[in-house]
């Protein structure tokens, strides 16, 4: 109970900003413009909307994860909110999973508001449900990457300050959306370069691994089983996300505030 | 009669990144607050009494020492159902309304409804928010308002035990008398107040003993009537430059001195010091004062007046950090 009622409150925190809500306008807008593109070259015109929606869910979603989850943790303690919440019965691992859940619930309305105005677009576009399907596939991988965003966000905030988290959050999911970057690392003749490639690619998430547009945009680029695909990548964000939380609980446990 | 607070040698240091510099902000405090009293927690701005009562509460961690508060460990999750706080500034999420932000406050305590919503009313009706403020937004409250609305906040769970930082800092002098009555009547209803303040007369109102903290060590503590005790009495005399008086008035009050007139001067528009035949003295004896009333009817001086003052907490409470001053 305790961890729902932080949660309501900092989603309705977090609804309040402007700077989500113009993300969200900018991210709606991209793909209410897909059709338009797609006029300019009609035999591509779905291609063009599944690309632009997919992108701009995942960009608009990238910055609205970073921005509602670097604030949630140091806001409260610059504040000083904190401690009318931390002097009453609130353990404080309450509040870190509260502050996640807040967070993520935050992400979840804005993605789903954004995938649903993508769903309608393209059932608008080609009525077919195949395709509505692959969107909606598409969009839970997308809000799962987000989700394991949002861990590492609040891990981070935990102990770091926003502008810090920003570059490190930011940062991660760069270098874990770059598979290709952390391969050729592992395979440096440098026995210096290969150790630190290895300890980036088993210890930073495989943000790269939850994007379907290959599947999406080139049906015919077939993932082998895609169920399987999709819940171990859901298995895989869930446990990071839980180690993450973990390791930031710890960390918020012997902070002082 | 139980104690509801024991702190026992309580130190809380700070050091800097390079462990060079130590800031010592709570040095080994050792006090008792009875059950059932409102304690007085005086000390200047730096003292340590915020950082007390943030260990007490858990928020910090001390560096050495211990306590208990209804006889559990500080910080524990238990107590804390019993415990209120209020902070020395009311920080609260301003765009809850006061109703919104009391029901938030009460389902950390885990209070179901429909008790509540009854706490949230019995709480704003205490404290005596208007009515019509209750759906409003906190951003757009007073100063007095938010002071109630955090009040209220601490009140909620019905606590036993409360603290309260500075709960009646700049305010206006209604809302400050009326949230003091209120923090007054808190001890009617058996609960235990930790106040820290700097209005030492609303203190000296309301509570029963006071704690004397100054760089983080504790000076004096005791009850306030013991604290007060020694009326002094002060007194002027005139003739005080003839027949030797003045060296007779401070071989009985070493500490007797001449009163100077200060006068201004229109030509020259400077303040000029000008001595006087008059002599000012205090003492708490009775029998100094019959004594100096003597020497000067004997030397044919006149005693202009007499006066007994009563001690206030603010002139123990001056005298105290003064004295640990060197001042």
């Amino acid at each position: 109970m305790v961890p729902l009622a932080i949660a309501r409150q900092t989603v309705r925190e977090a609804m309040r900003r402007r700077v989500m809500w113009i993300f969200l306008i900018i991210g709606v807008f991209l793909i209410a413009l897909g059709p338009v593109f797609g006029f300019l070259n009609p035999r591509e015109s779905t291609v063009v909307l599944k690309s632009l929606g997919l992108a701009a869910i995942l960009l608009a979603g990238l910055f609205i994860t970073i921005v509602t989850c670097i604030y949630l943790i140091p806001v409260e303690i610059e504040r000083r909110t904190i401690y009318t919440v931390l002097s009453k019965p609130v353990q404080r691992y309450e509040f870190v999973l509260g502050k996640f859940l807040g967070g993520f619930t935050t992400v979840f309305i804005n993605v789903a508001a954004m995938g649903a105005v993508f769903v309608a677009m393209m059932w608008f576009q080609t009525h077919k449900s195949s395709e509505v399907t692959l969107i909606f596939q598409g969009v839970l991988m997308t809000f799962f990457q987000l989700l394991l965003l949002a861990a590492l966000t609040v891990f981070f905030s935990t102990f770091a300050t926003p502008v810090v988290n920003f570059f490190l959050s930011f940062g991660i999911f760069l270098v874990g959306n770059l598979p290709s970057v952390t391969d050729s690392l592992t395979t440096s003749r440098l026995a210096v370069t290969r150790i630190a490639g290895l300890a980036i690619y088993y210890l930073l998430p495989h943000f790269g691994n939850f994007n379907m547009q290959n599947k999406i945009i080139h049906p015919e680029s077939e993932i082998t089983n895609t169920n399987m695909f999709m819940i171990q990548n859901v298995e895989y964000a869930l446990i990071y996300s839980a180690v993450l939380l973990t390791l930031g609980i710890v960390i918020f446990d012997r902070r002082e505030v | 009669m139980a104690a509801a607070i024991s702190i026992q040698g309580l130190t809380k240091k700070y050091v800097d990144v390079w462990q060079k510099q130590e800031v010592v902000a709570v040095d080994n405090l050792t006090l008792d607050v009875e059950d059932g009293e409102i304690f007085g927690f005086l000390g200047r701005n730096g003292a340590g009494k915020t950082t007390t009562i943030k260990m007490l509460l858990g928020l910090i961690f001390p560096t050495a020492g211990d306590a208990s508060i209804l006889g559990r460990p500080m910080g524990d999750n238990a107590v804390k159902k019993e415990l209120a706080y209020l902070p020395e500034e009311t920080y609260f999420y301003d765009s809850m309304t006061g109703w919104d932000l009391l029901d938030f406050y009460a389902r950390l305590f885990r209070i179901p409804e429909p008790e509540r919503s009854r706490r949230v009313r019995l709480a704003l009706e205490k404290v005596q928010l208007e009515p019509k403020a209750w759906k409003r937004s906190v951003r757009g409250y007073s100063k007095g308002m938010r002071q109630r609305t955090g009040i209220a906040q601490a009140l909620i769970n019905d606590p036993k035990v409360l603290f309260l930082d500075e709960p009646t800092s700049g305010l206006d002098p209604i809302a400050h008398s009326e949230l003091r009555d209120i923090v007054a009547s808190l001890k009617e209803e058996g609960k235990t107040v930790f106040l820290s303040s700097h209005q030492l007369a609303d203190v000296e109102l309301i509570c029963s003993r006071v704690a004397i903290i100054h760089h983080g060590k504790l000076l004096r503590t005791g009850r306030i009537k013991d604290l007060v005790a020694g009326e002094r009495t002060e007194m002027v005399v005139k003739g005080a430059a003839s027949n030797g008086v003045a060296d007779k008035i401070r071989a009985i009050v070493p500490t007797a001195e001449p009163v100077v007139d200060e006068i201004y001067d229109e030509k020259s528009g400077e303040t000029v010091r000008m001595k006087t035949d008059r002599m000012r003295l205090s003492t708490d004896d009775n029998d100094k004062i019959n004594a100096v009333i003597d020497a000067v009817r004997a030397a044919k001086g006149t005693v202009i007046s007499i006066v007994p003052h009563r001690r206030s907490l603010e002139d123990v409470f001056v005298e105290t950090v003064r004295k640990e001053d060197g001042v």
